[in-house]
Parts: structure tokens; C-alpha cells; sequence
């Protein structure tokens, strides 16, 4: 994905549950991520806090 | 409509301490959503991994040597086996459990992806609370869970999708129509991963994948699950009338957080399903399914072509198209939910091809490329960067404060197809059509009178003369949703059994 130039996050299809709506409208249904600026700073503010080493020190045992 | 259902074995670790039991961190925290003590319910009679669907059974299945090493320490362990896996079946008809060492929750049986949905969801929450509580007691913010399938040192562990199967649909039918479908399926379904990997082979950082589980798989048919992992799992363990079904037990699915990538992964298979079963799937036979996985995860450009037995050569996206094409051929029109599915699939297949960028959000493994990519640029890093291995890692937290995927969906940047309140009644109630709900409804109303249960039957304590519900052919929802109402009205389970038998009597 090189060509990509975020981190603006280009809206997604307008809203493609009016196109198919069901079965999952009724009750709530799902929800359209929000259009506008995305908290980019507050992301990558949560990311940095990211220890680099941490997947290093992940161990687990081999499940199914 | 089938009934269908997703196991999720999390990742667990404890960082105060140097080395991390994850026999007894994934036992403590089951026990910490207990209120009451533990009580030995689990009837591991119903379970047989041997039986091979190809028509053998199996004397053993494999496992790595190093579990090998590790099992001779656990049968050491000052636990019973019963202590160890610390089986609880919950309120809302789910199954909670430490399975191979791992933390794993059980969605019941259900009938309609919402509902799946809603329930996966749950089980997140339910994982996410009993870890608050463990934390309480250890005093500080030390137990951390992972929806994901790595830990990115050649260690792999499952979320598997189950679907109720006709019996009289032929194993082969079954292989012939999934293999193709199964291997391309991580275009939608991929939850993406940094850097490669193999069983026990260590981890090779860099290159961006569309899978977590491609580089655990091993064979193209198999009942292992542990070794020598398979693209189609033979496992023939019905937990229903084994006469009449089969249980397809998927095990080359990664673990979603977009609750849209987990939507299309259930619902495109469930409807390959039902078009193997009216004989109308595509007919494409893969020259090498085994390389073709790992092939198609490590091309997240989507342009790699494998090779067909005819000669010819497909893209993941080629062979999605076939699939989705021939759906909407024969199962338009059939039911709401084949609707939008079929409406989404070629959607997504479409912008896969033709503008990737609105599927963040939406499958994973372009949501969590977009993310890394932005970070690299921001820090100026490359993919051979450890930081990214972390990162990866972190977006599948389960942690709303810490895991970055929740970050991005307080944020309101992924595609929330439940609520709150669907996953919060998820919690307390199972589906109410299917016998998972059942199941919920009986811990719910008579916990303290059951003495086993398994997944297709429910057998309680005490001295009257038929003491079990049977399930193992209860799937007709309106047969399900008149049974709960005898075991709602019932004032004992003696009650609810025989105002049940006498029912079906009268129907017969």
C-alpha cells in the first residue's frame, strides 16, 4: 500500500447499508465510521507508548 | 439457515513477572470470573478428536516437540485435569474454558450472523472482565489478553469457525468445494501480520502478510490441529446426531477485531456451504493448496497468481470472484441475510481491487497496514523495524485503554455492526433459537441441579427417572423456542423434562 498518504482517513462507501440493509438494520445495526479528521495524535500518541520490545518478550505455548 | 459458531484461544501474558505460566495465568483467570468456587461440570465424554471424517480414526494426533516437553511438566502439575481446564459453561450458553494453555471462549450456536457477532463480542468483554478482576487481585495492570493467532516466535493458536453440516453431503463434495474458497478467503478474513514465521522456526521480521495463520499451514487435509496444521480439518466430532450431521471445524481462520471481516468470513462460508450442498460451486482445483496459502498471505498487493490443475493461473481475488459469482447466481433472492452478504462480498471484492483505502475499518489486515504504515512514516522505520512486530501485537489488545484497534473504534473509525446493548444482552442470554441458548437458559434457571454437560446434552442431578435434555437433534428453531418456554415455566428440571417428553410424545 505505498500509495497510500494518510493518515486522513478517506470516508467509506457512503453508507452501504441503505444498498443492504438487512438483515442487521433492525435493533441498532451497524454504525458508519465517523466522517471528519481522525485523532491522528492521540493514535499515534497510544502507539508510541508501544514498548518495541514487547513482541519480543511475547512467548506463548502452541495452541490449535 | 445453518448453525454456526466461532472458538477463540487468546493470547495471555503477565508482565511482573519474569517468565509467564500461561497454565496457571489461563486457569486463574477463568476462575476470576467466578463469583462462587469452582464446580466440576464439563463432560468431556462427547469429544473424540481421532475420527477422521475420511472414514479412519486416528491413534494419536501430533504436537510439537517442544509440547512434547512441556506436557511431561504439566502431568506434574498439582492439579486434576478437571482443575486445569477449569470448564465453565456461561449464562449466555458459551463455553469458557483453558484450552492447550490458552484462555478460549466458545460462542454458542448460532443462527444468524448478528447474533454471532454480538456473541464474539461478548466473549471479548467477558475476557476483558475476568482479567479486570484477576488484575484487582494481583494489584496493578499485569495481565494482558491478545485476540490473535502468534506469538511471533513460530507459536500459533486457533480461532476456528464451526458450521452445521448435512450428513448426506459426501466429505469429498465438501473438500473439493471449501480447499479453493478456504485458501483465498484471507483477502476478506486476514487479520494481517508483520514478519513471517513457521512451526517451532522461529520469526523472520519485515514483509507485511494478509494472515496470521498462512505460515502454520501444513497439509491440505488432516485432523491435526496442533502440528502439522491442515487447510481443511478432518476432525469428525459432530457434538450432535451423527447420523444425520456433520461439524465442519475450520481451523485456518485468524482472529478478527473488525467486526465486518468476521461477518464476511462466516457468511461467505456459510454460503459456499449452501452452495456445496445444491452441487453448485465453482469446479477449480488448486495444483498446490499448501504453498498457494502462504503465497496469496505474503502478496498484500494482490497480484500473485497460483497455479490451477487445468494450467491456468487465478488471483486470490480471481478465485473470490468465482465463488462470489456463483452465490449470487444461485442463492439470490433466498434469504435476508444471503442478501447482504452476497451484496457485501462483491463490494469488498470490488474495492479490494479498485480502492482498498474504504475498507479500513473494515477488514484487518488493511486497517492494521494502514496503521503501521502511517507509524513508519511518522518515525521513520522500516518493516524490519521490531517496534512493528509490537505493534501488531498491540492492535489486538483487548484492552480498550490499551489495544490499538479499540483505539481506532473509540474513534469511530471502524465499522461497528453491533451496540453496546446488543453485546451487553450477548452477555447475559444466547441466541434464542438455538440450543445454545438452551443451554444458557438451563445454567441461568437450574445451575445448582446440573451434574454435566456437553454440547449436545444437559444432564441434571437428582432421583427422577430421565434426567438429561437431549440436543443432539435440536435445531429447528421453533422446536428450540418451545422448549425454552418448558424450561422458562418449569419450576424444577424434573418438571421441565417431563412436560417436555410428554410435548414431543403428542407430536409423534
Amino acid at each position: 500500500m505505498n500509495h497510500m498518504t494518510i493518515p486522513e482517513r478517506r470516508e467509506g462507501p457512503v453508507d452501504p447499508m441503505p444498498k443492504s440493509p438487512r438483515p442487521l438494520e433492525e435493533g441498532g445495526g451497524p454504525r458508519r465510521p465517523e466522517t471528519g479528521s481522525p485523532e491522528k495524535d492521540s493514535l499515534m500518541k497510544r502507539m508510541r507508548k508501544v514498548d518495541p520490545k514487547q513482541a519480543e518478550r511475547y512467548r506463548q505455548r502452541t495452541g490449535e | 439457515m445453518r448453525l454456526f459458531g466461532i472458538e477463540t484461544e487468546y493470547g495471555i501474558t503477565r508482565d511482573d513477572v519474569s517468565e509467564t505460566d500461561p497454565v496457571v495465568e489461563s486457569m486463574e483467570l477463568v476462575r476470576a470470573h467466578l463469583a462462587a468456587s469452582f464446580e466440576r461440570r464439563w463432560d468431556y465424554a462427547g469429544e473424540d478428536p481421532h475420527e477422521d471424517a475420511r472414514g479412519f480414526r486416528v491413534s494419536g494426533l501430533q504436537q510439537d516437540k517442544e509440547e512434547d516437553e512441556f506436557a511431561k511438566v504439566d502431568a506434574h502439575r498439582p492439579f486434576s485435569f478437571h482443575d486445569m481446564k477449569s470448564d465453565l459453561v456461561l449464562p449466555n450458553g458459551a463455553r469458557f474454558y483453558n484450552d492447550h494453555t490458552h484462555p478460549e471462549y466458545s460462542t454458542p450456536e448460532c443462527r444468524t450472523i448478528r447474533d454471532l457477532l454480538a456473541q464474539d463480542r461478548a466473549g471479548e468483554r467477558i475476557l476483558l472482565r475476568a482479567a479486570q478482576r484477576r488484575n484487582h487481585t494481583l494489584g496493578g495492570l499485569h495481565v494482558r489478553l491478545y485476540k490473535n493467532n502468534t506469538d511471533f516466535h513460530g507459536h500459533s493458536y486457533g480461532c476456528h469457525d464451526n458450521y452445521l453440516v448435512s450428513r448426506a453431503v459426501p466429505f469429498p463434495a465438501l473438500v473439493a468445494g471449501l480447499v479453493p474458497f478456504l485458501v483465498s478467503r484471507q483477502v476478506i478474513a486476514g487479520a494481517g501480520k508483520v514478519g513471517t514465521e513457521a512451526q517451532e522456526s522461529g520469526y523472520v521480521p519485515g514483509r507485511y502478510q494478509l494472515s496470521q495463520r498462512a505460515d502454520f499451514m501444513e497439509a491440505e487435509l488432516g485432523v491435526d490441529t496442533m502440528h502439522n496444521r491442515p487447510i481443511l480439518n478432518t476432525r469428525d466430532e459432530p457434538h450432535a446426531d451423527r447420523r444425520k450431521y456433520r461439524r465442519l471445524h475450520l481451523i485456518i481462520g485468524d482472529a478478527n477485531m473488525c467486526e465486518y471481516a468476521t461477518a464476511l468470513k462466516v457468511g461467505t462460508t456459510r454460503l459456499v456451504l449452501d452452495l456445496i450442498e445444491r452441487g453448485a460451486m465453482p469446479h477449480i482445483e488448486l495444483d498446490q493448496p499448501v504453498a498457494a496459502v502462504k503465497q496469496l498471505s505474503r502478496d498484500p498487493d494482490l497480484k500473485a497468481v497460483v497455479r490451477l490443475q487445468n494450467g491456468r493461473r487465478l488471483s486470490a481475488l480471481e478465485l473470490q470472484e468465482s465463488y462470489c459469482e456463483a452465490a449470487h447466481r444461485e442463492l439470490a433472492g433466498s434469504d435476508d441475510e444471503s442478501e447482504w452478504l452476497l451484496a457485501e462480498w462483491g463490494e469488498t471484492l470490488h474495492l479490494l481491487a479498485q480502492d482498498r483505502l474504504q475498507l479500513i475499518g473494515k477488514l484487518d489486515w488493511i486497517t492494521k497496514q494502514w496503521l503501521l504504515e502511517t507509524f513508519m512514516r511518522e518515525e521513520r522505520i522500516g518493516w524490519d523495524d521490531p517496534w512493528l512486530a509490537s505493534l501488531d501485537l498491540e492492535y489486538h489488545n483487548v484492552s480498550p485503554a490499551q489495544g490499538l484497534y479499540f483505539g481506532l473504534e473509540a474513534e469511530g473509525k471502524t465499522w461497528r455492526m453491533t451496540t453496546d446493548e446488543e453485546v451487553e444482552e450477548a452477555i447475559r442470554n444466547g441466541p434464542s433459537d438455538t440450543r445454545g441458548g438452551l443451554r444458557g437458559l438451563c445454567v441461568q434457571r437450574f445451575s445448582d441441579q446440573i451434574q454435566s454437560m456437553q454440547w449436545e446434552q444437559v444432564r441434571f442431578s437428582g432421583r427422577f427417572r430421565s434426567r438429561t435434555l437431549d440436543m443432539a437433534d435440536l435445531f429447528d428453531p421453533q422446536e428450540v423456542r418451545r422448549c425454552m418456554d418448558v424450561f422458562q415455566q418449569a419450576h424444577s428440571p424434573a418438571d421441565a423434562l417431563a412436560a417436555w417428553s410428554t410435548r414431543k410424545e403428542a407430536q409423534t
